[in-house]
């Protein structure tokens, strides 16, 4: 396995969260950046939190990067205390350049993995984290699509193929591969609906919008309501804007 | 990104055997980095930080001072402010440096026990805590002054004069508050600073265009002087805790995103900020009135300004800010009295025990309490102007070291010390800097006086006794 996949595990690591079981297996073939965090609220200085809880912390990632690298993985970490979870999240994935972060719910062993494609931009980095993690495993992956209406058979055909084609010039062996378009639905209930039955999901991370602002991003909801471990493939990142 | 090294150890320990939190190892934009991977993220934006100097300050300048100030020393006040405001900025700017130089939590104490030695960062630490208690308790008395008023509005009559106990009911609120809740209190403090300058900004238009006649003019013909000169200058130290909060952005310092752009912008900015708006107060509110009547008013004399001009809603208006502003001011000094007891106690100056944090609330209940219960013995006592004076005395020392500690820092010159931001006209403005802080002093009340310097001996002693072996100097 020469080039793997940078993927960020996030953990707040001292309200019990721990990696989920089957999350190792799912990241075997990783490069896992182990994030443990503990979110404080404001009244409260970080580093007074490091002082008290800094060496609970590092035993329980100690713990985990064990699991992770007798798995079969790499393994980096991290301890940050925070007042933003999401920023120190968002800080991870830039500064480690991870391909993609996991949501971690429990699993079983990984056999179906569901791929949600939404479309071309972005398909680069979802092949490279799926042919980095399933490639070279025994999983079936099938490529799924919900088509918008003035989409044509044509395109979702092109996307598609040409997804498999980026997968197979990665190394992927294509007879595993399998593809599936849906019609006329919520892209986003139609993903959790045909989520079942499948042992992990990986999809895109969308742009964030009004509608994400309202009702969260829809990796997260997918996450929420398929529970099971989801794979959000990052967006490229732009140029850092200062606030 | 820039990657600023700490090179600082502070070494020995104290009287229970603690020692010292270590050092990390560097300062980023976005964390300050610890060994074996571990960081702390940096939250606090520049709006953040200017709503934490703004918020802190513009409770006591506006709000409580104008009457007492005026009364003090006439239309002059106007001056005194601004004096107040030119000394602040003195202070800021070399602030500015150190804190670009040493962004971590602790603000003044930090600078001057690393640059300076434990026994100075001794007394500048506990008298940080005790100014900020002073101080919450200043702005605690006005919020009971403000809230009496709201009674005397809507007609409800009291036997007795409710300012102390409403003060201390409020006290023990946001002391507990701040240990139970867990609400995002940065996001409603960034609104409830918007929400005032914006009302100031409409209140204080209107009331300069009054004041120079445009609406056919109440303006009272007054000498500048009326009072003579020496009370510009004791109502200038009065006054000089509506200018308390800079250093309050520098004790979060270790929160502050890209501290080298957001800490001196912040810190310079609102000083600035809260100087215009107090210079422009105090003209509007003498003109209105003049020297005399507005004294008469008390603390609430802003609220009678508002009524002259725009009549009940203009008071109505004007007493919401009030409450506000200062409930505002006093939640933004417990928080920073509790970040100095965690400062102290991090380089085992005090037991680590006070800044141990709640398993429930993730909150520093000790830290919390110790700032929260003192004041409310602060409050009991009720007394306005000793109150800001002994707050103002404690920081003023702080200021005016904090010059000395830059001035030690640059003529050394350690490897460790290379601040984004360099002060201008070196080694002048921090000297005079140093110099009008400690000037200020001289012209405070003898009580006032006597007060801080009995703080000051009794933190140098308490020093010597628990923790003469600790050593937080930095290798200069």
């Amino acid at each position: 396995m020469t080039d793997r996949p940078s993927i960020l595990v996030p953990i707040r690591v001292l309200e019990g969260e721990s990696v989920p079981e089957g999350v190792p297996g799912l990241l075997a073939n990783a490069h896992v950046v182990l994030l443990g965090y503990h979110v404080i609220p404001e009244q409260t200085a970080p580093g007074q939190a490091q002082m008290q809880f800094e060496d609970r912390a590092t035993d329980r990632l100690d713990e985990y990067e064990t699991i992770f690298e007798e798995a079969g993985a790499t393994v980096e970490r991290r301890l940050v205390f925070t007042h933003d979870g999401q920023k120190t999240i968002d800080r991870m994935t830039t500064e480690h350049d991870c391909l993609a972060a996991l949501v971690p719910n429990a699993t079983g062993p990984i056999e179906d993995v569901l791929v949600a494609v939404r479309g071309a931009v972005g398909i680069d980095r979802l092949a490279r984290v799926v042919a980095g993690l399933f490639g070279g495993t025994e999983a079936s992956v099938t490529l799924y699509h919900v088509a918008e209406d003035d989409e044509t058979d044509e395109d979702v055909g092109t996307l598609l193929d040409g997804l498999v084609e980026r997968l197979k010039d990665l190394g992927m062996d294509t007879s595993t591969i399998e593809t599936r378009v849906d019609r006329d639905r919520g892209a986003l209930d139609a993903i959790v609906e045909a989520a079942e039955g499948f042992d992990t999901v990986v999809m895109g991370e969308s742009d964030p919008s009004l509608t994400t602002f309202v009702f969260g991003l829809p990796a997260d909801q997918v996450a929420d309501r398929f529970l099971g471990p989801v794979l959000v493939v990052q967006r490229e990142p732009s140029k850092q804007t200062d606030e | 990104m820039t990657d600023q090294p700490v090179d600082v150890k502070p070494t020995g320990e104290n009287v229970a055997g603690e020692a010292p939190a270590a050092e990390p190892e560097a300062v980023t934009d976005d964390t300050t980095v610890h060994d074996d991977g571990v960081e702390l993220e940096r939250t606090i934006g520049l709006t953040g930080g200017l709503a934490i100097g703004i918020g802190t300050m513009i409770g006591a300048g506006i709000f409580v001072f104008p009457g007492l100030a005026a009364s003090n020393a006439g239309l002059a006040a106007t001056l005194s402010f601004a004096i107040g405001g030119l000394i602040a900025l003195l202070v800021a700017l070399p602030t500015s440096e150190l804190a670009t130089a040493m962004p971590r939590s602790g603000g003044g104490y930090y600078f001057i026990s690393r640059g300076m030695g434990t026994a100075y960062g001794a007394i500048v630490g506990f008298g940080l805590w005790l100014g900020l208690m002073f101080a919450s308790a200043f702005y605690l008395v006005g919020l009971g002054h403000y809230a009496s008023a709201v009674f005397g509005e809507v007609g409800v009559a009291l036997p007795f004069s409710p300012v102390i106990g409403i003060g201390l009911v409020f006290g023990a609120a946001l002391t507990a508050l701040s240990i139970g809740g867990t609400e995002n209190t940065a996001k409603i403090q960034n609104v409830v600073v918007g929400v005032l300058l914006v009302v100031l900004t409409g209140f204080l238009s209107y009331g300069v265009l009054d004041a120079v006649g445009v609406f056919g003019g109440g303006t009272v013909p007054e000498q500048f002087f009326s009072r003579g000169y020496f009370p510009v200058l004791t109502t200038a130290a009065l006054v000089f805790t509506s200018y308390l909060g800079f250093a309050q952005v520098a004790t979060v310092a270790g929160e502050i995103k890209d501290p080298g752009r957001n800490l001196p912008l912040a810190m310079v900015g609102s000083v600035l900020i809260v100087t215009v708006f107090y210079v422009v107060t105090i003209f509007v509110a003498t003109s209105a009135f003049g020297a005399d009547r507005l004294g008469e008013f008390g603390e609430t004399a802003m609220v009678e300004v508002a009524r002259d001009f725009l009549g009940l809603p203009g008071a109505v208006a004007i007493l919401g800010a009030g409450l506000l502003a200062t409930f505002s001011s006093a939640n933004a000094s417990i928080l920073s009295a509790s970040r100095a007891v965690y400062a102290l106690s991090r380089d085992a100056l005090l037991p680590r025990k006070a800044s141990e944090i709640n398993l429930r609330y993730g909150t520093p209940h000790v830290a919390l309490l110790s700032a929260g219960g003192p004041i409310l013995v602060l409050v009991a006592t009720g007394r306005v102007e000793l109150l800001a004076e002994v707050a103002s005395f404690l920081h003023l020392i702080m200021y005016g070291l904090m010059c000395i500690a830059l001035i030690v820092l640059r003529r050394r010159d350690p490897e460790w010390y290379s601040p984004s931001y360099r002060v201008p006209g070196y080694p002048v403005l921090p000297a005079v800097g140093a110099l009008a802080s400690f000037g200020l002093i001289a012209f405070m009340q003898p009580a006032s006086i006597g007060i801080g310097i009995v703080v000051m001996l009794v933190s140098y002693l308490w020093y010597r006794y628990y923790a003469a072996d600790v050593t937080l100097k930095g290798d200069i």
